[in-house]
């Protein structure tokens, strides 16, 4: 009788650790997840909008325009404008209202979670071309432009309007 | 008890509370200021403050003085908070987040402040200050090298132009007020940050909740005396030890809450005075070293934040100098705590004084009593 009760008692403690381990390692699984929540639903990103011509003549800036993100107050765009928009969280919707023809173009959209920045061309999202929406890092559009744009054009006679002088090369300036 | 007696003891009592109360309905006229402008201040601030000053709460009824290691709870809440803004986290999120953050380090910050002050039994309050400092250079170390060389930060914006290390003064502009801006009242003229005013009224009830718990009445048997509570069979460390956590914790919330209606982190040195103003306003509002209720905290809060509001321009008008208000605030700040340790010391004295006198007078009466006995009827 009193080893059945030992055995017993034994058995409730070892029942009490489990179950405590198992609460432990439940509220310690919730608390990931809440801040796992709470990073991918206050996760802030910017959102540029942009309305110029593309590099490669494929497409033009729309004249004039509304837009608007997550049904905030819509802003004005012209031709060769670009603005930023704020958003948390990565799920987001766009209106686009153009002046011309009064058309509407409402599309959904995804921020990836660790993206900071993402670019929409909105002439592309008008004219069904794809992608449009692209991330966008400062330190590449930065390099990107360096590419396109040389020292070498940059710091030329020609480029200030005098004409290249015979016999003189074109020296890029050191550091 | 005679009236003067009673007058006298009441003064000793509420002396602080008079003080500022005289002190600060003289100032707000010079100040200029109008009182729908220092009663809309009074509102924000007790917001703002309140949730810090009620961390204070837990460590008095555990007879462990006024908390100045709250201090370690800060830093931890900042710490939060940084990581917060490093991940661009916005909104009440990110106050949680920062909160989630927070919430280990300041469990391990007030387990190691807890386990020290068990060693200084008696001198908390000296040690809890010091220890405050010596985790300042801990977190100063960890803000100023680790962040961005150990610990990667991938918010260039908030990392010191060398690479590593955290900038002086933090924008909070991702989560400034989204605490107190997810619902505002405006009621009379007034804004009243209703789910701030929530969170501090569930915190109120937690308290109250909790002394009524077994483990809140061992923190008062622990706070009465400890050598019986030890022979009670209360352990008496831990308890002393959930105290302190649990007002670390406490303090890491506080802050945040603070940081995020202020809208700025100062990196390295918004947690300084924290614990200095949260005590002198628990002391302000007639708390004692070793009493203090929810009351205090209310009362302590409005009073001397009316006077940090009204005395800059008090005394820019007096005296033609916006900065001898601020003196004159620091001044108060410190004179009051000064002030509440010596009434402490002064009022322990006295109340032993007269302990000893009331017992020497039983003993001269029972004497009596037999000497009147026996030469009446020889019976002792």
């Amino acid at each position: 009788m009193n080893e059945s009760t030992g055995e017993k008692s034994i058995g409730n403690a070892k029942n009490a650790k489990k179950r405590r381990l198992i609460i432990r390692s439940g509220l310690l699984v919730v608390y990931v997840l809440l801040i796992a929540f709470m990073i991918h639903s206050g996760r802030r990103h910017t959102i540029l909008i942009d309305n110029k011509d593309a590099h490669d003549d494929s497409y033009i800036g729309i004249d004039g325009m509304e837009v608007s993100i997550d049904n905030k107050e819509p802003l004005e765009y012209y031709r060769g404008d670009r603005d930023k928009a704020v958003v948390q969280g990565q799920k987001h919707t766009i209106k686009v209202e153009i002046f011309d023809d009064g058309r509407k173009i409402e599309e959904s959209f995804t921020v990836p979670l660790w993206t900071d920045m993402v670019i929409i061309y909105v002439p592309r999202l008008v004219n069904g071309i794809e992608p449009w929406l692209e991330p966008f890092t400062i330190a590449e559009q930065i390099e990107e432009s360096q590419e396109s744009w040389s020292p070498d054009d940059e710091m030329s006679f020609e480029s200030m309007g005098s004409p290249q002088l015979e016999g003189v090369e074109n020296t890029t300036p050191t550091p | 008890m005679s009236a003067k007696k009673k007058f006298s003891t009441f003064l000793s009592r509420y002396a602080v509370v008079i003080i500022f109360l005289v002190v600060t309905i003289a100032a707000t006229p010079p100040s200029g200021l109008s009182i729908r402008y220092i009663l809309q201040e009074l509102i924000t601030r007790l917001g703002r403050n309140s949730f810090l000053v009620l961390a204070l709460l837990l460590p008095i009824y555990a007879g462990m003085g006024l908390n100045f290691g709250m201090t370690l709870g800060a830093m931890a809440g900042q710490i939060g908070l940084i990581f917060a803004v490093n991940y661009s986290i916005a909104g009440w999120q990110g106050l949680v987040f920062a909160l989630l953050v927070g919430l280990p380090i300041s469990v391990l910050l007030g387990w190691i402040c807890g386990l020290v002050m068990n060693r200084a039994k008696g001198r908390e309050m000296v040690t809890g200050y010091i220890l405050a400092f010596f985790m300042n250079g801990i977190y100063q170390f960890f803000v100023m090298y680790m962040l961005g060389s150990v610990v990667p930060m991938g918010n260039k914006a908030i990392v010191l132009s060398r690479g590593y290390g955290i900038r002086n003064t933090l924008n909070l502009e991702s989560v400034r007020q989204s605490l107190d801006n997810i619902l505002v009242l405006r009621f009379a003229g007034f804004t009243f940050p209703v789910v701030t005013f929530i969170v501090i009224a569930v915190l109120c009830v937690f308290i109250i909740w909790f002394k009524k718990t077994k483990l809140g009445q061992d923190m008062r048997a622990v706070g009465q005396d400890m050598a019986v509570a030890e022979s009670a069979g209360i352990p008496v460390e831990r308890t002393r030890i959930i105290a302190i956590i649990i007002s670390t914790v406490l303090a890491c919330a506080g802050q945040i809450i603070f940081l995020q209606n202020m809208g700025n982190l100062a990196t390295y040195n918004a947690h300084d005075q924290t614990g200095f103003f949260a005590v002198a306003s628990i002391l302000v509002g007639g708390a004692s070293v070793t009493s203090a209720n929810i009351a205090n905290v209310f009362i302590g809060v409005m009073l001397l934040h009316a006077m940090f509001v009204v005395s800059p321009l008090a005394g820019q008008n007096l005296f033609g100098s916006a900065m001898i208000g601020e003196y004159f605030r620091q001044f108060i700040g410190y004179g009051v705590i000064a002030l509440s340790l010596v009434l402490y010391a002064w009022r322990s004295k006295k109340a032993a004084a007269e302990a000893r006198i009331s017992l020497r007078g039983a003993n001269n009466n029972h004497k009596d009593k037999i000497e009147i006995t026996t030469k009446n009827g020889g019976q002792a």
